[in-house]
């Protein structure tokens, strides 16, 4: 009880966003975008010219900040940052992987899938039963 | 000596009741046990279906997601060909401040004060007060408007009300437009009907994200549950 996380309730919390041109668009278009006074934004454009770094700059910056409560990630942009997604275990924010133009969601990939497929093979099967 | 033949057989009866009481005492623990044991396998077994039916909802939603986006991704592509490449682009995004105008109101789950499950709710187009996912304030501010409607006979009160309920939720239509307008205005002040019908997927799409980031919360949470389970039986 002493290591659980504290979830944090917020009353108008935002939505990160990791993701290609048109996704990020799109979800600009749907009102998500926002601009603080230091003009921080809560998205990152990736294209052919980002960098892993930046990536992951960005990513551990949106699952620290206290008013963000979903990152919107690509999953093809995830599995660059795979080791970094995949430990992370916080409920809040919660990260989602989503599908881009040209790399479809790949339910294998998923972080949330992978944590829980364990429950589904022989050895946790086996020791069940015993 | 006939005494002492009674006693013994007092005896015997003495010991075979207490025996027989033994016996019973024991029957009922081990029926207690049993019983335990059921609501035990009950709550294991309505974990993992819990588990079961959040992972297939997940999946399901997942693939609604993707439908979604497609016709989104689609319908921008679109716009971008009737309107140009330079006019939808992210160069034109406005760096100055300015805050979100679709949010997420995040609470605990009730039922359990140890409870880890966290529960998202949509807000879309909150700003300027205008706040969609809260019903309430709809209710309050329809109140505040009239007053003097408590004074008034039943049948023309409901009528009232009605209508006054009709022109809160045209407001709040209105208050809407104004901000998907505004949110689109980035683009142009005459835009092609693609880009709209794009607002709108990506619209829809955050809806389904929402539901998403609920069923991972209850995904997570009966997985815990099923998880110490087998912790406990491997032990």
């Amino acid at each position: 009880m002493a290591n659980r996380a504290q979830i944090r309730t917020s009353n108008s919390a935002l939505i990160a966003m990791i993701a290609d041109e048109d996704t990020v668009v799109g979800f600009l278009l749907a009102g998500v975008g926002n601009v603080d006074l230091r003009r921080k934004t809560n998205y990152l454009i990736v294209d052919s010219k980002t960098t892993v770094k930046q990536i992951e700059d960005a990513f551990k910056e949106f699952i620290a900040r206290e008013d963000i409560a979903v990152v919107l990630i690509s999953q093809y942009v995830a599995n660059m940052i795979r080791f970094l997604v995949d430990s992370y275990n916080k409920p809040v924010p919660a990260i989602l992987e989503i599908p881009s133009k040209d790399h479809p969601y790949d339910p294998a990939h998923d972080s949330v899938l992978s944590r829980v497929k364990y429950l589904f093979s022989t050895e946790s099967v086996a020791s069940g039963r015993r | 000596m006939e005494v002492e033949q009674e006693k013994p057989s007092l005896e015997n009866v003495e010991a075979r009741q207490q025996e027989k009481q033994r016996g019973e005492e024991v029957v009922v623990v081990e029926e207690e046990e049993e019983q335990q044991q059921g609501v035990e396998e009950g709550e294991e077994n309505a974990n993992v279906l819990q588990f079961m039916d959040s992972m297939d909802a997940y999946l399901t939603l997942s693939h609604s997601l993707s439908s979604t986006l497609r016709q989104g991704w689609l319908e921008l592509a679109s716009a971008r060909h009737s309107m140009g490449a330079s006019r939808v682009n992210t160069v034109l995004l406005d760096h100055k401040f300015h805050p979100a105008a679709t949010t997420l109101l995040v609470t605990r789950d009730e039922g359990k004060v140890d409870s880890m499950k966290q529960h998202f709710t949509l807000c879309k187009w909150a700003s300027s007060g205008n706040e969609k996912c809260s019903l309430g304030e709809a209710k309050s501010s329809q109140d505040k408007l009239h007053p003097q409607l408590r004074h008034r006979g039943s049948s023309q009160l409901y009528e009232e009300k009605t209508a006054s309920e009709h022109k809160a939720s045209h407001e709040v239509d209105d208050q809407v437009q104004k901000e998907r307008s505004k949110s689109l205005s980035v683009f142009g002040t005459l835009v092609s009907p693609k880009l709209r019908a794009a607002q709108l997927s990506f619209e829809t799409a955050l809806e389904t994200l929402v539901e998403i980031a609920n069923t991972r919360s209850a995904m997570l949470c009966a997985f815990d549950k099923v998880n110490k389970k087998l912790g406990g039986s491997k032990g």
